[in-house]
C-alpha cells in the first residue's frame, strides 16, 4: 500500500469527523484512491449480524420435537414430526432450514439455546432496543457496535448495514456505521462533488445532529467511491450450488439480496469488519405456521448460498454469521393460528470458526414463566465473545463489567 | 444564535410543515408571540376555495381469487386508489392553509401507526386518515374511541383474530405501549386482561366497516389497572385515558416528535399539565410556548416526508403535479417514508436513522429532480450579492454556518445549484 495516501486518509478518517472539530479536507480523488488502496488485511476476522425483526418464534425454529407438551400448547401451528429435521433425541429444526440443516451437519452451526435477557419485555420496540443497545437495565441511545466503532479509529467503511436506514446497534456515541442501499449509490461528481464536500465540512456552530447529517453526507464520498466498482461486478459463484448462466439460481429475496452484496465486498477486501442485514415480518400473530416456515426457509437459504459463495473467496474462514431475533413468541398458540410475543428464543452462529453444537440450556417447556419460556443464557455472554474474539476487541470497553461468555468458537 | 430567528424557524418547521417563500421574514416582522398565536389557532373550518379536490374511493369488495380473470382490474384499482389517496395527502401538507392540523394528522398517523401494506385496500386507510383530520386537535377521548372501531387498525393489530375463545393480545398490548399510557406502566396480566375486553371486533377488510360481534365477545368483568369490571371499548378508553400516565405518555410523544427525539423530557415540560383535559390543541399550544422552544440543544432531523413537503413549499410545487408522479413515490420509498406505509407499528425512525450516507445520496437525487420542476422565482428574487445571507429568510433556516455560507457563495451565479446546496444542508436537513 501506498504509504502517502495511506497517512492521508487516517488524517481524513480520525481527527476530521469528530463533532466541531475544523480540519482540512482532502479532495475526492485522495479519498478514493485511500479507500481502495486499503484493503481489509487477510485474516482479518468479519463479522455479519443477521437481525430477524418482528419476534422469531424460536420453538418453531428449534423444535422439541419428542416433547408432547409443544404439540399440546400449539395443536394449530406445530408441523408435522416428520417433517422436521432432527440435529438429535430432542431437538429438530423447521422443516424448511434444510440449508441449515446440512451446515449444522458439517459442524458449521452453533445453536445458543435459550437466549434473552433478565426481566424480559414483551415490546417489540423496547425488546429489540435492549437487544440492540445491549443495556437491557438501563436505557441508553447508543447501539453496542455503535459503542464497539467508538472505540475504534473513524473509518466509514468499518461497519456497513445494507439498506437505506440505519439500525441503532451502529449508533455510537461518537460515531456511527454506514447505510448501504441495494443497488449501490451514486456519488455526484465534478465540481458538484466539490461543493457537496465542502457542504458537509463539520461546522463549530453545529448540533450533533447537523454535525450527524453534514458526516453522513461526508461518508458517501469516502464509502461509496471504494464500494461502487466492485458492486457492479457478478456475485462470488456459490461453489456448492447449481449454476444458471454463469450465475446461482435464487437470489431473489431481500435477505439473499442483501447478502450478495456482501459476499461482493468481502471478496474484493473492502476494510469492512462488521455487517448487518434483515430480514422482517416474524411477527406471526395470526397463521403462523406457513408464513414462519416459508421465512425461516430464506433465511437458510440465504445464508447457506453466503457461505458457499464465500468458499470461492479467500475470505470463507474469517466470516462469522449471527442471527438474533428480539424475542421468541408465547409457548401456546393463540385463535388466530398464530402466537403472541414471548421471551427467550435460540440464537445461530455460523461458519468456519465457530465450534458446531448445542450450547446454553434448552428451556423447559414443563417450567414455564407466566406462560413464557425461561432465559437460560444472557445475549450479553455471546456479544462478549464476538467483541473479544472475532473483533478483538475488549469487551468490557462495549458492554461494561461482563463476565458471562458463550463457547462457541473453535480455538484459535 | 438570534433566539427569536430559532423560535420563528421552529414554529414554521415543527408545527406546519416550513414557511412558503416570504412568510419567514414577514413572521420575524410580526415577533415571536403574535406568529406563535397565528400558527397555532385552531381553524373553524376549510377556506372554500381549497385548492386540493377530495378523491372518490369506492369499496372495492372481496378480492378475487388469484389467476381468475377479475384479479387483474381489481389490483390495478387498487394500486390506483392507493396512490390517489397518497398523493391526495402529500397535496394536502403542501397547500393546506392550516399547517398545524397536517402536523397534526401526520403525527397521529405515526402514533397509531397502520401500513397500508397489511390492510392491502385504500378505503379503510383513507377513512383513517379523515378520523385523524377530524381529531387532530380535537379531544383525545374521541380520538381514541374512534381509534378502537377504526376498521384498518383493528384490521393491522388482528383486532377481529381476537376472540373469547382465545384472545390475540396484538391490540391490546399496543393500545397500552404505544397508544394510550407507554411501556411498564402496565402489567402483563393488564395486558391479557385488555385484550380480553377487546374481543369481539369485527371488520370488512374492503371498507373498514367495524361491528362486534357478541357471540365472540368476552363479557365477563376483567381486573385491569386495579378495577375490576365488565369494559366495552368507550369504557376502556374513558378508564385508560383519565389515568395520569395517559398525560405523561401523549406528552412524552409530542416531546419526542416536536422538541427532541434525543434528550429526555423535562418534568416541567409544559404539554403535560396542559393536557389535564386532553384536550390536545391545549396542550399543542403550551408546547409552543415551552422553554424548550428556545434552546438550541434540541435540534430536530426532518424525516423525509417532512422534508420534502417543506421542500415543496419553498420551491412553490404541488406533488400531484410533479412529473412524474410514479418517481415521486420512488424516492419517497428509497428514502424510506411513504405516507400510509410506517415500518412498524411503532411509527417512523427519528433522529439519526435519516441520516445514513444512502439518505443523503438519495435526497441530492430528489433534491435535483424537483428543483428542475421548480421556476425557482423566490430565489432568483434575490439579488445575487444577497442571496447567501437572505435565503435563509426564504428557507425560514435561522442562521447558515459560516461553512454553508461559503459552499452557497461557491454557486451564487447558478440558481439551480444554489438551491440544491441549500436545500441538503446540514442546518435545512436539520430542524436547528
Amino acid at each position: 500500500m501506498d504509504t502517502i495516501s495511506r497517512r492521508k486518509f487516517l488524517s481524513l478518517t480520525t481527527g476530521a469527523i469528530a463533532v466541531g472539530v475544523a480540519s482540512n479536507f482532502l479532495t475526492l480523488d485522495q479519498i478514493a484512491e485511500a479507500a481502495i488502496s486499503r484493503p481489509l488485511p487477510s485474516d482479518t476476522p468479519i463479522l455479519v449480524v443477521v437481525t430477524l425483526y418482528g419476534g422469531n418464534d424460536g420453538l418453531n425454529t428449534l423444535i422439541p420435537y419428542t416433547d408432547s407438551i409443544y404439540f399440546s400448547s400449539r395443536p394449530d401451528i406445530s408441523y408435522k414430526p416428520e417433517t422436521m429435521l432432527p440435529l438429535d433425541a430432542e431437538l429438530a429444526l423447521n422443516p424448511s432450514m434444510t440449508g441449515i440443516k446440512s451446515l449444522w451437519d458439517q459442524k458449521k452451526v452453533a445453536i445458543i439455546r435459550g437466549v434473552g435477557y433478565p426481566k424480559p419485555d414483551h415490546s417489540h420496540f423496547s425488546s429489540m432496543a435492549k437487544w440492540q443497545s445491549a443495556s437491557p437495565e438501563k436505557h441508553v441511545s447508543s447501539g453496542w457496535l455503535g459503542r464497539w466503532l467508538d472505540s475504534q479509529p473513524e473509518d466509514p467503511m468499518l461497519a456497513i448495514s445494507l439498506g437505506s436506514v440505519l439500525p441503532p446497534m451502529l449508533a455510537g456515541n461518537k460515531i456511527s456505521g454506514s447505510a448501504l442501499p441495494l443497488g449501490g449509490l451514486v456519488i455526484p461528481k465534478g465540481s458538484l462533488a466539490n461543493q457537496c464536500i465542502k457542504l458537509s465540512t463539520p461546522a463549530p456552530t453545529d448540533s450533533n445532529l447537523m454535525a450527524a447529517a453534514a458526516t453522513s453526507m461526508r461518508n458517501l464520498f469516502s464509502v461509496s467511491t471504494s464500494i461502487q466498482p466492485v458492486l457492479k461486478a457478478p456475485a462470488p459463484i456459490a461453489v456448492d450450488l447449481p449454476t444458471v448462466n454463469g450465475g446461482n439460481a435464487g437470489g431473489d429475496n431481500n435477505l439473499s439480496q442483501q447478502l450478495d452484496v456482501v459476499a461482493k465486498l468481502i471478496a474484493a477486501g473492502s476494510p469492512t469488519k462488521v455487517w448487518s442485514v434483515s430480514l422482517g415480518g416474524f411477527d406471526t400473530h395470526a397463521n403462523e405456521a406457513n408464513a414462519q416456515a416459508e421465512l425461516l426457509g430464506v433465511v437458510s437459504t440465504s445464508l447457506s448460498r453466503f457461505l458457499s459463495q464465500l468458499k470461492s473467496t479467500t475470505r470463507s474462514k474469517d466470516v462469522t454469521v449471527m442471527v438474533y431475533s428480539e424475542f421468541g413468541r408465547r409457548v401456546k398458540g393463540n385463535a388466530s393460528q398464530g402466537t403472541d410475543h414471548g421471551t427467550s428464543g435460540p440464537m445461530f452462529l455460523l461458519g468456519e470458526k465457530v465450534k458446531g453444537g448445542f450450547y446454553g440450556d434448552q428451556p423447559s417447556l414443563s417450567k414455564l414463566i407466566d406462560g413464557d419460556l425461561a432465559v437460560t443464557t444472557d445475549f450479553r455472554d455471546v456479544y462478549a465473545t464476538v467483541l473479544d474474539s472475532i473483533l478483538k476487541s475488549p469487551a468490557e470497553q462495549t458492554l461494561g463489567k461482563w463476565s458471562g461468555r458463550a463457547n462457541f468458537l473453535q480455538p484459535d | 444564535m438570534n433566539v427569536k430567528r430559532l423560535e420563528t424557524s421552529r414554529l414554521f418547521h415543527r408545527f406546519g410543515f416550513g414557511p412558503q417563500p416570504g412568510e419567514y421574514a414577514l413572521a420575524l416582522r410580526d415577533g415571536v408571540t403574535a406568529t406563535r398565536a397565528r400558527l397555532t389557532n385552531v381553524p373553524l373550518g376549510q377556506a372554500a376555495d381549497f385548492p386540493v379536490i377530495e378523491p372518490e374511493i369506492s369499496d372495492l369488495g372481496k378480492r378475487p381469487k388469484a389467476n381468475s380473470p377479475e384479479v387483474v382490474p381489481f389490483s390495478i384499482a387498487l394500486r390506483n386508489q392507493t396512490k390517489q389517496i397518497e398523493l391526495w395527502w402529500l397535496d394536502m401538507m403542501v397547500l393546506s392553509d392550516h399547517g398545524l392540523t397536517e402536523r397534526l394528522v401526520w403525527f397521529w398517523h405515526g402514533h397509531w401507526a397502520t401500513s397500508i401494506k397489511k390492510i392491502n385496500y385504500a378505503l379503510p386507510m383513507f377513512k383513517q386518515n379523515k378520523v385523524f383530520r377530524t381529531h387532530a386537535l380535537g379531544n383525545f377521548y374521541d380520538l381514541s374511541k374512534e381509534m378502537l372501531n377504526d376498521g384498518a387498525l383493528q384490521l393491522w393489530l388482528d383486532g377481529q383474530d381476537n376472540t373469547v375463545k382465545a384472545p390475540n393480545e396484538n391490540l391490546g398490548r399496543e393500545l397500552l405501549e404505544l397508544f394510550v399510557l407507554g411501556v411498564n406502566r402496565y402489567s402483563e396480566d393488564d395486558v391479557k386482561a385488555i385484550s380480553r375486553a377487546l374481543t369481539g371486533y369485527q371488520v370488512v377488510r374492503s371498507n373498514g366497516l367495524v361491528t362486534i360481534n357478541q357471540k365472540r365477545r368476552d363479557a365477563m368483568p376483567i381486573s385491569l389497572l386495579g378495577k375490576t369490571a365488565v369494559f366495552n371499548g368507550d369504557t376502556l378508553i374513558d378508564f385508560l385515558v383519565a389515568r395520569e400516565d395517559c398525560a405523561t405518555f401523549i406528552a412524552e410523544r409530542f416531546w419526542y416528535r416536536f422538541i427532541s427525539s434525543t434528550e429526555d423530557m423535562p418534568s416541567s415540560f409544559a404539554a403535560k399539565k396542559a393536557f389535564a383535559s386532553r384536550d390536545i390543541a391545549t396542550a399543542v399550544q403550551a408546547m409552543a410556548a415551552d422553554s424548550s422552544m428556545q434552546d438550541t440543544k434540541f435540534s430536530m432531523v426532518k424525516s423525509p416526508v417532512e422534508w420534502f413537503i417543506s421542500v415543496c413549499r419553498a420551491l412553490e410545487l404541488t406533488p400531484s403535479a410533479l412529473q412524474t408522479t410514479n418517481q415521486l413515490m420512488n424516492f419517497l420509498d428509497k428514502l424510506g417514508q411513504v405516507p400510509f406505509s410506517p415500518p412498524n407499528v411503532g411509527g417512523w425512525p427519528a433522529g439519526q436513522s435519516w441520516l445514513s450516507s444512502a439518505t443523503a445520496q438519495y435526497r441530492l437525487a430528489f433534491a435535483t429532480w424537483l428543483i428542475k420542476q421548480s421556476d425557482l422565482v423566490a430565489l432568483q428574487q434575490i439579488p445575487r450579492e444577497a442571496r447567501v445571507l437572505e435565503s435563509a429568510d426564504w428557507l425560514g433556516v435561522p442562521e447558515w454556518s459560516a461553512r454553508t455560507q461559503s459552499a452557497l457563495r461557491t454557486a451564487v451565479d447558478d440558481p439551480a445549484r444554489f438551491a440544491l446546496l441549500a436545500l441538503c444542508s446540514p442546518e435545512y436537513i436539520v430542524s436547528a
